[in-house]
């Protein structure tokens, strides 16, 4: 995926539009927006970041993770199985980029009521298990893009495959310059920024 | 104020730029605290019970362990599914280390058990015991790898901190049986260890200066944990807990004990402060963890 | 979303409602739960994509918090923090009140009845205003006013653009100069259309310059920001026009000479030279060197600069007369105001000027248009002052100068012109010109429209719109008036406010001077949740919230963006109102009933509707409200596109053409560049002022602009140092949206979301550390208000900037009421004449303050009035 930080508006749509296709529980947050301020008055720039699971090609989580809950698919995503996971959470001492969730206990938004939404949504989320992005898998297997893609309102995110160079996010990142958070970690994330 | 639930606290560390990992240290994450303490100090006190013959250590040291084990169980957000967390020995410690315990526990019970019931050496005895004694080494030396194999947090991630638990678990299991000494209730010979002790606490103290200063140099994120440590949320219990209690007072203790013979009441007293000092390294090495910055 | 076991999996074509832009929906209904709101991809107002607020609608649905039954209030004293003593009653019971109640006022003087509204429900708030005016009262308020809306920016709209507000041509512009406006940020219009057209704008290479006081989300997205001090916006652009005209001599004489009242003569009186027979303005030719009617098709040129003698009398064009008066305001002058340097101002006043490319042309639909890539755009930031008419002026001349108004790459109305549906030809409207020459609007959502200027009439309305009829949307006069009607000799006394979705309390300005003005009348409230208002209310009756009902809504001019198609849409509820919750349309029209006023109230739904025959509404029968919504649209796009068309498909599109879009090079309808009647005007409100004995300083009521200070500027109590000013969020709509436990959290991971963002130095000066607990008392009103400091680099020293509408305080807000949820800003503004702009009616939104770090965590404000707990005991009205 790669995120072109010069449309980003870092409204948060993404972040919320994530949570209403996964039905995250409070605290949940699979995606988050950041801002990076550098400079002095007046001389100033602040960036707005979007933040989720960057899906690195070597995943510290994955191989931090004793269960194997933690696996990567074979397109490179690297997912969650819930079944397995036991909440040890050293994949969230593990990951680099802060992206996991602990789900300590069942709760829902207005505490002592279940919404309709949630009544059907948070069948998905088990307690005691760690959580994060998995680039809205079911999406994919339905041939839609990952929801922060489809409903991003400056149309700052495109999804496609990094391995084969003729994609679209292959050329925008040759073509625009972009770049991996923390890349000197080793983990060769799949997400790539576009600069500001 | 409403948010005080850690879920709510996390959110708001989001803010920062450089964020607390809690999830290791707070709340139930100090069950693994003491999970971490516990495993290490009975291992230990198993380790130095086995050459001094002493039974009590033995028993002290299996059932600290248990209670340390216990302590991982319930720290788990899913306990009942534990047995999976053996299933990636390959590649995480966290595997590697409930194998490592578990043989420890198992052939420490099973040795127990025999010592107890059939009263006599046998060759199954032996054999129990030099199991029991690599699982109990095991368990000393993953700890470590555990918290430096964390990528996410550049204040572990660094070869000194298994160094530094391994001298930890050493020290705690020898605090223990010293502790056991000092209230009358020790078997065995005792008194190799106060050398041992004082080593064991003057070398660690080294290393907590040299882990300190070899993280001031390794990056903003592992200052900033080192900051915490010295001067920020965490310097109280640091200063108080491991290096008052955990460091100078044993050792200043343990140097006059060199010199002079020591009241049995204050060796129990530099048994427990050691330990308590032990527990207290752990915790702040734990609490001062913070993840590096997003995005740069 | 596990659907495989699914009896019911349905998308539902509807729209947003959760603000004015109205974005196209497509609703995900799994069982009867919604599970998803998504952008509707076959709409061209959002292209598929949605805000965080519209994502986020089904915790706005499902809100246990929500209003679901009628509600009588048990309490008689009123007060802000006094609860009602809530007890529920049956619809029957309180329609009965209702009912009885304005009947009794009607019976009366209908004019005691006020309506206040907010610009988010763009399908209510219209359909109420119809009932209002068969009612027979002319007052009506949209709270948003006080610091949200437009009111000044709204009459130039009008004047310059023909429509209610503007936007850059996105396909096109290559230089935005943007005063504050939130514009492709996630406010301001089109919302999520403009998003994406702005962002493919940055990529394209258009500069964005920002005029902003605070590195705010949109200035964030600029390519060069300048801090400004606030409410000094037009002593900037005066100081770029005086670079324009006195040193670069940049300006589009062809555009001035035939889409302007530039080249008309004016008097020495001020006024236009006329002509005898006519009456219509002069112009001269100097090829013939004489004076000719302006329309006169023997004109052989215009005369932009010099003086004449026409009959005795010495004239001059009016743009000749506006480079005179421009002449002081060097960048030297504007320094010291605006905190700029000189050296900056005329760098942005070159590059501005270049980047117009005076002269060029482009060809759009195989015609050669001319091509002005530069747009100044500015809202609320810019025109919310106390000099707001003379400070809009400065601004929207800069556009107008160098022709960058409604033409290829520069400043485009929203919608000024519509040729309509290519099948009915429907709805069209067209800019016209008065006898004058000057342009009236074709579409203007309410009646009627800002020019020609109507007439002074002192007593008519409780807001003093009567009086100052520049006024083109909602009063900041109103609390002023509503409080001490005598003093304005408005004959009578407000005593019923249909009230229905506004939380005017929190949105205007002093909450308690503002409750001050409501505390004595019988509030019948529509009402998603309980907030502050409602604690003033006598009734609060379960309002359906745009999930939960049908509307027409979205002909209205705000949810087509400037370029692109044309989009029409359909409401309809996507799951039955839950609970009680009922309609506003479909109560009303039941009041309509009650009240047997179906006639007047048909006729103007046939007039204002503009439906046809036969979708005519007879008066010897009684229509349902789909009804209604079926005759609307089959009156304007024909039988075959009903109510039942529109909810299947959701969406009636079709292109815009060149010419509406770039509508004014071939519109002979002019703009004033010299606003020749404001002086008149002036003077009539004047008199009439006199007349009835109040004190009106109406020396705003100016041809030209200035730049005058606000009253923050000449505040100077010792310790009070800092301006406070306030911005909008993308992810929260005025106050509305505050108790959503998703955009809660989203706006706890941001540090100005809920914080005050201050300069770090300043901030460092007074011990004020990231996070500290701050607290602001404002030098107007006295009152103190707590919050966290943000500390940022990206903000001038003299300024603090507090976010949207939080720190909300009742008791059935248990999300938004928290501590550490925002700020009310309002509490911070005086209510009161001198705190508005007179000619425009618009409310000042800066202010003096003092900051000092909280010595405890308190509660989230404080006042220095003790009694605010009861505002039965509170008559001591400032008069302002």
């Amino acid at each position: 995926m790669v995120i072109d930080l010069k449309k980003c508006i870092g409204c948060t749509g993404c972040a919320l539009v994530c949570k209403a296709e996964n039905a995250t529980p409070p605290g949940i947050l699979w995606l988050r927006v950041v801002k990076h301020e550098t400079g002095k008055y007046p001389q100033v720039r602040r960036v707005s970041v979007p933040l989720q699971c960057m899906h690195c090609a070597e995943p510290p989580c994955m191989e931090v993770c004793p269960t194997g809950a933690t696996f990567q698919h074979p397109n490179g995503i690297v997912d969650i199985d819930a079944e397995l996971c036991v909440g040890c959470r050293y994949c969230m001492m593990a990951c680099p980029y802060d992206q996991r969730f602990f789900l300590s206990a069942e709760r829902t938004y207005f505490p002592g009521h279940t919404t309709p939404f949630e009544q059907a949504g948070y069948q998905r989320h088990q307690a005691g298990v760690v959580s994060k992005c998995n680039f809205c898998t079911p999406r994919l297997q339905r041939g839609l893009e990952p929801a922060c893609v489809a409903n991003c309102m400056s149309r700052a995110r495109t999804f496609g495959d990094l391995d084969d160079s003729n994609s679209e996010v292959s050329k925008l990142i040759r073509d625009r310059a972009g770049y991996q958070l923390h890349p000197e970690l080793g983990t060769n994330p799949s997400i790539y920024y576009l600069p500001p | 104020m409403a948010r005080t639930e850690p879920f709510q606290i996390r959110i708001a560390d989001l803010r920062e730029r450089y964020r607390p990992q809690r999830e290791w240290a707070e709340g139930r994450g100090l069950l693994l605290i003491l999970a971490h303490f516990f495993t290490g100090a009975g291992a230990g006190a198993w380790l130095f019970a086995v050459p001094l013959g002493s039974d009590t250590g033995l028993v002290a040291g299996f059932f600290l362990a248990v209670l340390g084990a216990v302590g991982h169980l319930f720290f788990l957000g899913r306990p009942e599914r534990f047995w999976r967390m053996a299933t990636r020995m390959g590649s995480s410690w966290i595997s590697r280390g409930l194998v490592g315990l578990s043989l420890f526990l198992v052939t420490a019970f099973l040795y127990l058990a025999l010592l107890f019931l059939a009263a006599h050496t046998t060759t199954l005895g032996s054999i129990l015991l030099a199991l029991s004694m690599l699982g109990a080494l095991w368990t000393i030396i993953y700890k470590g790898f555990v918290w430096a194999s964390s990528k996410g947090i550049p204040l572990w991630n660094t070869p000194l901190v298994p160094a530094l638990y391994i001298a930890y678990a050493l020290r705690g299991g020898a605090a223990v049986l010293i502790l056991l000494a000092g209230l009358g209730i020790q078997l065995g010979a005792w008194e190799p260890l106060e050398p041992i002790k004082l080593w064991l606490a003057v070398s660690t103290a080294v290393l907590v200066l040299i882990y300190l200063e070899v993280m001031r140099g390794s990056g903003m994120t592992a200052l900033r944990s080192v900051n915490l440590l010295l001067f920020g949320k965490v310097a109280l219990p640091f200063y108080l807990g491991a290096v008052l209690l955990g460091l100078i007072v044993p050792i200043g203790i343990g140097s006059f004990a060199y010199l002079d013979h020591i009241p049995a009441g204050l060796l129990a007293l530099v048994g427990l402060l050691s330990l308590l000092g032990d527990l207290s390294i752990i915790y702040c090495i734990a609490r001062a963890g913070l993840y590096r910055p997003l995005p740069t | 979303m596990q659907t495989e076991n699914a009896q019911e999996d349905l998308w539902i074509p509807t729209t947003c409602g959760l603000c004015y832009s109205v974005c196209a929906l497509k609703v995900h209904r799994v069982n009867g739960t919604v599970i998803k709101i998504e952008g509707n991809p076959e709409s061209a107002t959002n292209r598929g994509r949605l805000c965080p607020r519209g994502v986020s609608g089904i915790m706005l649905l499902y809100d246990p918090n929500r209003v679901n039954v009628p509600l009588k209030r048990t309490n008689p004293n009123k007060g802000l923090d006094v609860d009602p003593g809530w007890k529920e009653i049956t619809w029957e019971e309180a329609i009965d009140t209702v009912a009885e109640r304005l009947r009794k006022i009607r019976r009366e003087d209908p004019r005691k009845l006020l309506m206040t509204g907010t610009v988010t429900t763009q399908d209510e708030v219209p359909f109420s205003r119809f009932f209002t005016m068969a009612f027979g009262t002319p007052n009506g308020w949209n709270s948003g006013a006080g610091n949200h809306c437009g009111t000044a920016e709204h009459l130039y709209g009008a004047l310059l653009h023909a429509s209610w507000a503007k936007q850059p041509d996105s396909d096109h512009c290559r230089y935005l100069l943007n005063f504050g406006s939130g514009v492709g940020s996630g406010s301001y219009y089109t919302v999520t259309g403009m998003a994406q057209r702005i962002a493919e704008a940055r990529l394209r290479g258009m500069k964005h310059v920002a005029v902003d006081p605070f590195l705010s989300p949109s200035a964030e997205k600029a390519d060069e920001w300048i801090p400004i001090r606030p409410g000094t916006d037009a002593a900037f652009a005066l100081a770029m026009l005086n670079v324009l005209l006195h040193e670069l001599n940049v300006y589009d004489a062809e555009y001035l000479k035939h889409h302007t009242n530039g080249p008309y003569l004016i008097g020495a009186d001020g006024s236009y030279l006329r002509d005898e027979t006519e009456k219509v303005p002069l112009i001269w030719d100097p090829v013939d060197a004489a004076a000719k009617p302006f329309h006169s098709p023997e004109i052989k040129d215009f005369a932009l600069d010099g003086v004449y003698a026409v009959d005795g009398q010495r004239a001059r064009p009016a743009f000749a007369v506006l480079k005179e008066h421009l002449a002081p305001f060097t960048a030297e002058w504007a320094e010291p105001i605006t905190t700029i340097p000189a050296a900056t101002i005329r760098r942005v006043a070159k590059e501005f000027a270049e980047e117009a490319r005076i002269g060029s042309t482009v060809v759009i639909d195989g015609k050669a248009l001319p091509y002005r890539p530069v747009a100044v755009m500015y809202f609320k930031g810019a025109q919310g002052h106390k000099n707001a008419l003379l400070n809009c002026m400065a601004l929207e001349l800069l556009t107008e100068i160098v022709g960058a108004s409604n033409v290829p790459g520069g400043l485009l109305g929203m919608n000024s012109c519509s040729v309509g549906e290519p099948e009915t030809g429907q709805p069209a409207w067209i800019p016209k010109a008065d006898r004058d020459g000057l342009m009236i609007t074709g579409y203007w959502p309410s009646f009627p429209p800002p020019y020609p200027p109507k007439e002074v009439r002192a007593t008519e309305t409780i807001d003093l719109r009567g009086l100052i009829p520049t006024c083109p949307g909602s009063s900041g006069a109103l609390p002023v008036v509503m409080a001490d009607p005598k003093r304005f000799a408005v004959p009578y006394q407000i005593e019923m406010n249909l009230h229905l979705g506004s939380n005017y309390l929190m949105t205007f300005a002093d909450p308690e001077a503002v409750a001050r003005a409501f505390q004595n009348v019988f509030q019948v409230s529509f009402a998603l949740f309980l907030d502050e208002s409602t604690y003033l209310s006598d009734i609060v009756l379960p309002a359906a919230s745009y999930l939960e009902r049908l509307s027409h809504t979205a002909d209205w001019m705000s949810s087509n963006a400037a370029v692109g198609e044309w989009c029409y849409h359909v409401r309809q509820p996507v799951v039955d109102p839950i609970a009680q919750r009922r309609s506003v349309c479909e109560v009303l029209l039941e009041l309509v009933e009650r009240l047997e006023m179906r006639e007047e109230f048909y006729a103007f739904i046939n007039l204002l509707l503009k439906l046809k025959e036969p979708h005519m509404l007879d008066p010897t029968r009684c229509y349902s409200w789909s009804e209604i919504v079926d005759r609307r649209y089959k009156s304007v796009f024909g039988e075959a596109r009903g109510l039942e068309w529109f909810k299947k498909h959701g969406v009636l599109k079709w292109p815009k053409q060149a010419e509406e879009v770039y509508w004014k090079p071939s519109s002979s309808a002019r703009v004033p560049i010299y606003f020749e009647w404001f002086k008149t005007l002036g003077e009539k409100v004047k008199a009439q002022a006199d007349e009835i004995g109040i004190e009106l300083d109406t020396s705003a009521f100016q041809p030209l602009p200035e730049w005058r200070p606000c009253r923050a500027h000449e505040e100077n109590s010792p310790g009070y140092d800092f301006y406070a000013i306030y911005y909008k969020l993308p992810m929260q709509t005025f106050s509305g949206t505050y108790d959503n436990p998703w955009l809660d959290e989203v706006c706890q991971t941001n540090p100005f979301a809920y914080g005050v963002a201050i300069n770090a130095s300043a901030a460092r000066q007074r011990g004020i550390e990231e996070g500290d607990w701050i607290e602001i008392t404002s030098v107007a009103t006295g009152h103190t208000v707590r919050g966290q400091a943000a500390l940022t680099e990206g903000i001038h020293p003299e300024v603090i900037a507090i976010a949207g509408c939080g720190g909300h305080w009742s008791k059935y807000l248990p999300i938004a009421n928290q501590d550490g949820k925002g700020l009310c800003f309002e509490w911070l503004i005086p209510v009161g004449l001198d705190n508005v702009d007179i000619p425009s009616l618009t409310q000042d939104t800066c202010v003096k303050v003092k900051v000092v770090k909280a010595t405890d965590r308190g509660s989230k404000r404080s006042s220095r009035s003790s009694r605010l707990n009861d505002l039965n005991h509170l008559n001591d009205l400032n008069p302002g």
